[in-house]
């Protein structure tokens, strides 16, 4: 155990650390389940799916504050829901819902299936030797479905992904250009509510929804309207790149699995739900100890930072068969890639059927593929491939 | 007589159910999940088992039997 203790004194869940995490997995796993991490002004690591599980069905001793991103998204300002505790929260959450329902989803169908295909096209008219997919396919995907949904004006889309790059990627190397990326997306979004908030008849959209919407009898403040436009538009964008990323950098490395989901495409919602479980955007959220508590015999003092590792969780021996191999036909998934209680994933419905749809369109239309050059398998970077067009 | 039920203290609208066994389950306006009047005895079925064997939050159960794992 004490072996160990040197690994995991220095746990990370961001950038470089990502290569290797999933070898901190089974480790922690195995012999040391919770554990302190001197990284990010330090924090208690929570490793087993049921620990995580307990700690999110329970608010009363686990606060989201000061924010539930460690480290920040590059602001200081509370983000609005995911980072509000209950009673406050349920009233913030509730504005939404409505837009993210399967049914609401369902909607939106049309236009995903059009935007994959178009994409995809994209991807087989070009004359590159390796095409680099995360830029043409992954990225464009959300930012298109969600920017519609959202109402952000299509000319804007250019700015987008430099704002995801520098406020979600580079903020454990260069906190200051996050800041810096997170000070012009504020001021986006506050040139945004402004136009909107004169013309809220001719929209029917995200935007429309805040600047409507009533919490506790009242219409959200500007700092509000600010501080929720600003999650959604790094938590619509980011997470589902990566998702569609990922699943296309396993395929491309894994040929039985690619040719079995070209083949019977109705395998890909399950497909899906098993990259989630192991490739997941999401590795970990942070918390606060309300007060003091135990975790599977470890003492937490009130007010020490505790981060709950789902990408640990997913990949649990006690919970899953066979947890560090991806097996699409898997049937008992019962993972956290979304989280889980009152802070689930807002968007999960979205996400999820953004992904099928991307994989069903890119693999009826991409033949056989496989990377060009190694790429990591987090990330919204580069992913080239080869496509065997004679195949 | 036992009877499937979904827990609305712990649904939080992920609707695994739904998308797993829509011949039982139906979603409300804000997205929890809830048990199609008349299915209340379908808890044997394969797709349902498959629901409670994946939903995240534990919440689809069954009334008058074992709680559902």
């Amino acid at each position: 155990m004490s072996d160990n203790q040197a690994v995991m004194n220095d746990f990370d869940f961001h950038g470089k650390a990502l290569d290797t995490i999933f070898d901190d997995y089974v480790e922690m796993l195995d012999s040391k389940p919770v554990g302190y991490s001197n990284k990010y002004g330090g924090f208690w690591y929570i490793a087993k799916s049921d620990d995580i599980f307990d700690a999110e069905q329970d608010p009363e001793t686990w606060s989201v504050g000061p924010s539930m991103l460690l480290p920040s998204f590059g602001t200081d300002m509370p983000l609005i829901p995911i980072d509000i505790d209950p009673p406050t929260h349920a009233g913030f959450r509730k504005i939404l819902l409505p837009m993210f329902t399967p049914m609401a989803v369902a909607k939106l169908e049309p236009g995903m299936h059009e935007t994959a295909q178009s994409l995809a096209d994209d991807v087989m008219n070009s004359t590159e030797e390796a095409v680099d997919v995360s830029a043409l396919f992954a990225r464009p995907m959300p930012t298109i479905i969600f920017s519609r949904l959202a109402g952000y004006p299509e000319e804007d889309w250019v700015l987008f992904d430099r704002w995801v790059d520098e406020i979600i990627y580079d903020r454990t190397t260069h906190p200051e250009r996050a800041h810096a990326a997170g000070d012009e997306l504020i001021a986006y979004m506050d040139k945004l509510i402004n136009q909107r908030r004169n013309d809220p008849a001719s929209y029917d959209d995200i935007t429309n929804q805040l600047l409507t919407a009533k919490t506790d009898g009242r219409e959200l403040t500007h700092e509000e309207l600010l501080s929720y436009g600003y999650l959604l538009f790094l938590a619509g964008l980011d997470t589902t790149a990566w998702a569609i990323r990922a699943a296309l950098w396993y395929l491309a490395r894994n040929k039985d699995a690619q040719q079995k989901l070209r083949e019977n495409p109705k395998l890909i919602p399950n497909a899906t739900e098993e990259f989630l479980r192991t490739l997941s955007p999401v590795q970990a959220m942070a918390r606060t100890a309300l007060k003091d508590t135990v975790v599977r015999g470890q003492e937490i003092k009130q007010g020490e930072r505790a981060v709950l590792v789902f990408g640990a969780g997913n990949r649990d021996p006690e919970v899953y068969e066979a947890p560090n191999d991806i097996d699409i036909e898997r049937e008992n998934n019962r993972h956290l890639a979304f989280g889980g209680g009152i802070h689930r994933c807002l968007g999960s419905n979205l996400g999820r059927k953004e992904v099928v749809i991307s994989l069903e369109h890119f693999l009826a239309t991409v033949p056989d593929f496989e990377l060009a050059e190694d790429a990591p398998w987090h990330g919204v970077g580069p992913l080239k491939i080869k496509i065997n067009k004679e195949h | 007589m036992a009877e499937l039920y979904v827990d609305q203290s712990r649904c939080q609208g992920h609707a695994r159910c739904y998308m797993l066994a829509p011949e039982t389950f139906m979603i409300d306006d804000e997205g929890y999940g809830f048990v199609r009047e008349g299915r209340e005895g379908s808890y044997d079925e394969e797709n349902v088992r498959k629901a409670i064997r994946n939903c995240p939050e534990r919440a689809i159960k069954i009334r008058g039997e074992e709680e559902a794992k």
